[in-house]
């Protein structure tokens, strides 16, 4: 029960009047200072919230961005979208990577413990959806008959408020079935793996279009609140944010760019109330300020009622898949050759060191083989910042990638140094070379050529490790693909073409190190 | 010029060399024979360093070796012994990477700080004087054993060592090729070249060596010129040992 949503305002109100303010650091004067704002969402959550402008792919759109834009003319700076990991974003909000978090984000206690909420900028509920051809899912109330049949399969996006009340609706008599993407739920319920869906009502109103074979079953239920999250006693900042949104409330605004996306419904009614008795707040000056009508279109202007398919989505999206595939080279290639190095530094170390540097030399192996790096990444992004040290997401991203497969590449040297007879360096030694002249110049050089293979196969894995750099907020290919298919459902081609990315990156590596090998071969001891 | 006094090794518990004591002169060439597991060739490579000990000391020239000297703490002190003492292995230890003029020109080059043109007239001078001149580009693996030897040697001699230690040369090859490296180091020794020989040719402790010392658990049982300890041999090993030889 992560999600128990608040059945009333009241409560949330006065969690915020309660909760004492702990930070120190005054986002709204930062925010006026640089005339940015940023906030962050992940487009991997599509439509309608933030999701790839069709015809500019690099660029993002959706309700949540009409909105944050024009909360950023009320306090006259710019309204910056800052990308990164949907279930990250308060750890975004915690190192202070962003001011705000706009981005569907449900009104929950666990979450008002950590952050400070504002008041609701939309009024969700959640919508059951049904194939219409199957006259078998007509009411909520179908959802727990087996009659005969299997039970009743439904699909919801896993941690959001559709799972918690479809897990307790359900109580057994169902099955309920989690996904990773918000409109995954919907493609199989069209191509019949599933019976049924529960979707926050903007996604069922944005996606209706697209998704005909799908209707919606009975009224939507279960009301909560999407609000905008700061850092814990950022009060300066909420009273701004909460003043803004009641501006928006009253002046149409919000009606306006609800309208443009089609998810204005009977429901938003609720928000004019909610902000009349914002006057608890305390920004009651705000409904005093005349403002100007603006002139957004009122009708739906955003739709999404044809989907892309074959060559079209190739056209179409292969220059952004691309260039997302270049970010996937720039960081194996820059993050490699130092995991190389330092692995190499290691073995060296383990093997020929004093003995004194074999114990945490052997220690740094072992943790970083033993943890995963998406761990590591998010200790160096989302921790050190707590003890003053920021690094930025493209360099923790290089420094996780070569730190931890430095692990690795350590352990592939210390055996490819192992296996190079004593008797070498001895040979070196009675020469008169010191041992570092006979590591440099002997025995480093015939355990290079017998690690290629090895080595080359971890640079492969590396291509593909680099996906695990979204948490850490960069889009390389794998989350470019996933935020494309979210917002196309073309997930098939697009997984083609991905998939003729990774392998565009990885082949010619096969090929370079197969004539490495067989040029160094020559030179080998038969 | 080699010294070595009390010598005394052991590993673990186990004592290899109980107090081993003998000189070495400029020109002199000395075999050691005995039977296997005698310590001849844990004495060896005690004298350049690849071996600690526990008793006694070795002196180089003027340089010193004690049970005190470490790998580490004395790099500098065991790479100028080195440079002094050259080694040949049993199993010869090229470098498998390299071709055979840069197995000789290598050392010369990063340790002599030679020119490369002038390490390489060296290396090219001695590749000519075992046999090897037309196998310059060729990689170890391409050699016969034999082969491996010559350049193995070349590779020491290059340095011009005042001393080359021999750590049975000749008993990973075949009858044939150990005659032709047998040979070879006769032609070195009638050049002057200073030697330790350990080996099982009774040849060439007879023919060549000034100096013949039977090594027997850790003892130098029995030493002196060839015409002595073969001739003439005193102690009950020495004579059990050439008898088993002569079996053979």
């Amino acid at each position: 029960m992560r999600h128990r949503l608040f059945s009333s305002l009241a409560g949330c109100i006065l969690a915020g009047l309660v909760l004492p303010c702990t930070a120190s650091a005054d986002a709204l004067a930062d925010i006026r200072k640089t005339g940015k704002m940023l906030w962050g969402g992940d487009q991997e959550g599509g439509g309608p919230y933030v999701f790839p402008i069709e015809s500019n792919p690099s660029q993002v759109t959706g309700f949540e961005v009409d909105f944050a834009n024009r909360i950023g003319e009320y306090l006259k700076v710019k309204a910056e979208f800052t990308q990164g990991q949907w279930d990250k974003m308060p750890d975004m909000l915690r190192t202070e990577k962003i001011h705000a978090i706009i981005n569907g984000y449900e009104l929950t206690r666990e979450r008002a413990e950590i952050m400070d909420a504002t008041i609701p900028y939309y009024v969700y509920a959640l919508q059951l959806m049904g194939r219409r051809d199957n006259p078998r899912i007509d009411s909520w109330a179908s959802l727990r008959k087996s009659a005969g049949w299997a039970r009743v399969k439904i699909g919801v996006l896993n941690g959001s408020a559709a799972e918690a009340y479809a897990r307790t609706y359900c109580g057994g008599l169902c099955d309920v079935v989690s996904y990773d993407g918000n409109t995954d739920t919907m493609r199989e319920v069209e191509t019949g793996k599933l019976d049924a869906t529960i979707e926050d009502t903007p996604i069922a109103s944005f996606y209706a279009p697209r998704f005909g074979a799908l209707r919606r079953i009975e009224k939507p239920v279960q009301r909560g609140y999407y609000v905008i999250y700061v850092k814990k006693g950022e009060t300066a900042l909420l009273q701004a944010l909460n003043e803004a949104i009641v501006l928006m409330v009253r002046n149409g605004d919000l009606e306006r760019i609800y309208r443009r996306y089609g998810i204005w419904d009977e429901q938003q009614a609720e928000l004019a109330g909610i902000a009349g008795s914002g006057r608890f707040y305390g920004y009651f000056r705000a409904t005093d300020v005349k403002v100007e009508r603006n002139q957004m279109p009122t009708e739906e202007s955003v739709r999404v009622d044809t989907r892309k398919r074959g060559w079209q989505i190739v056209r179409d999206y292969s220059g952004i898949l691309i260039q997302s595939a270049g970010m996937t080279v720039v960081l194996s290639c820059i993050s490699f050759p130092l995991a190389i190095l330092v692995g190499l530094m290691i073995a060296i170390g383990r093997l020929y060191g004093r003995s004194w540097l074999r114990l945490p030399l052997t220690a740094y192996v072992e943790f970083l083989r033993g943890t995963p790096v998406m761990l590591q990444l998010y200790f160096i992004f989302f921790f050190l910042p707590e003890i003053g040290v920021k690094v930025p997401a493209f360099w923790t991203a290089i420094l996780g990638l070569a730190i931890n497969y430095s692990a690795y590449e350590s352990e592939i040297y210390r055996a490819g140094l192992q296996a190079i007879p004593k008797g070498q360096m001895e040979a070196a030694l009675s020469l008169g070379m010191s041992r570092v002249l006979a590591l440099r110049r002997i025995i480093v050089p015939q355990a290079v050529r017998i690690v290629i293979p090895p080595v080359v196969n971890d640079f492969i894995a590396l291509f593909k490790d680099t996906s695990v750099c979204s948490v850490v907020t960069i889009v390389e290919l794998t989350k470019r693909f996933s935020v494309l298919s979210m917002s196309t459902q073309a997930t098939v081609e697009l997984m083609g073409m991905t998939a003729m990315l990774y392998l565009a990156m990885s082949y010619p590596m096969s090929i370079a190190s197969r004539r490495i090998e067989k040029r160094l071969g020559l030179e080998q001891q038969a | 010029m080699i010294t070595i006094a009390n010598l005394v090794k052991r590993f673990g518990r186990t004592e290899i060399l109980k107090g081993i004591s003998f000189e070495v002169r400029k020109g002199e060439v000395h075999s050691i024979i005995g039977p296997s597991g005698g310590g001849k060739s844990t004495f060896l490579r005690c004298i350049n360093g690849l071996e600690p000990f526990q008793g006694g000391e070795i002196r180089v020239g003027d340089r010193v070796l004690t049970p005190a000297t470490g790998a580490r703490s004395d790099a500098r002190l065991l790479e100028g012994v080195r440079r002094q003492v050259g080694f040949v292995f049993q199993q010869f230890n090229l470098f498998p990477h390299l071709t055979v003029l840069e197995n000789v020109i290598e050392a010369p080059i990063q340790v002599l700080k030679l020119k490369r043109s002038d390490a390489i007239g060296r290396a090219e001078r001695l590749l000519a004087r075992v046999g090897l001149e037309a196998k310059h580009r060729a990689y170890p693996r391409d050699l016969s054993g034999g082969q491996q030897q010559r350049v193995a040697i070349a590779r020491a001699l290059v340095m011009e060592p005042a001393a080359i230690l021999f750590d049975e040369p000749t008993s990973a090859l075949d009858p044939v090729m150990a005659g032709e490296i047998l040979s070879l180091m006769e032609n070195l020794a009638k050049d002057g070249q200073t030697m330790i020989v350990v080996t099982h040719s009774m040849g060439f402790a007879r023919n060549v060596a000034s100096q013949v010392h039977v090594f027997a658990d850790g003892y130098d049982v029995e030493s002196g010129p060839p015409s002595t300890v073969f001739g003439d041999p005193r102690h009950a090993t020495t004579k059990s040992f050439l008898s088993q030889i002569a079996k053979d």
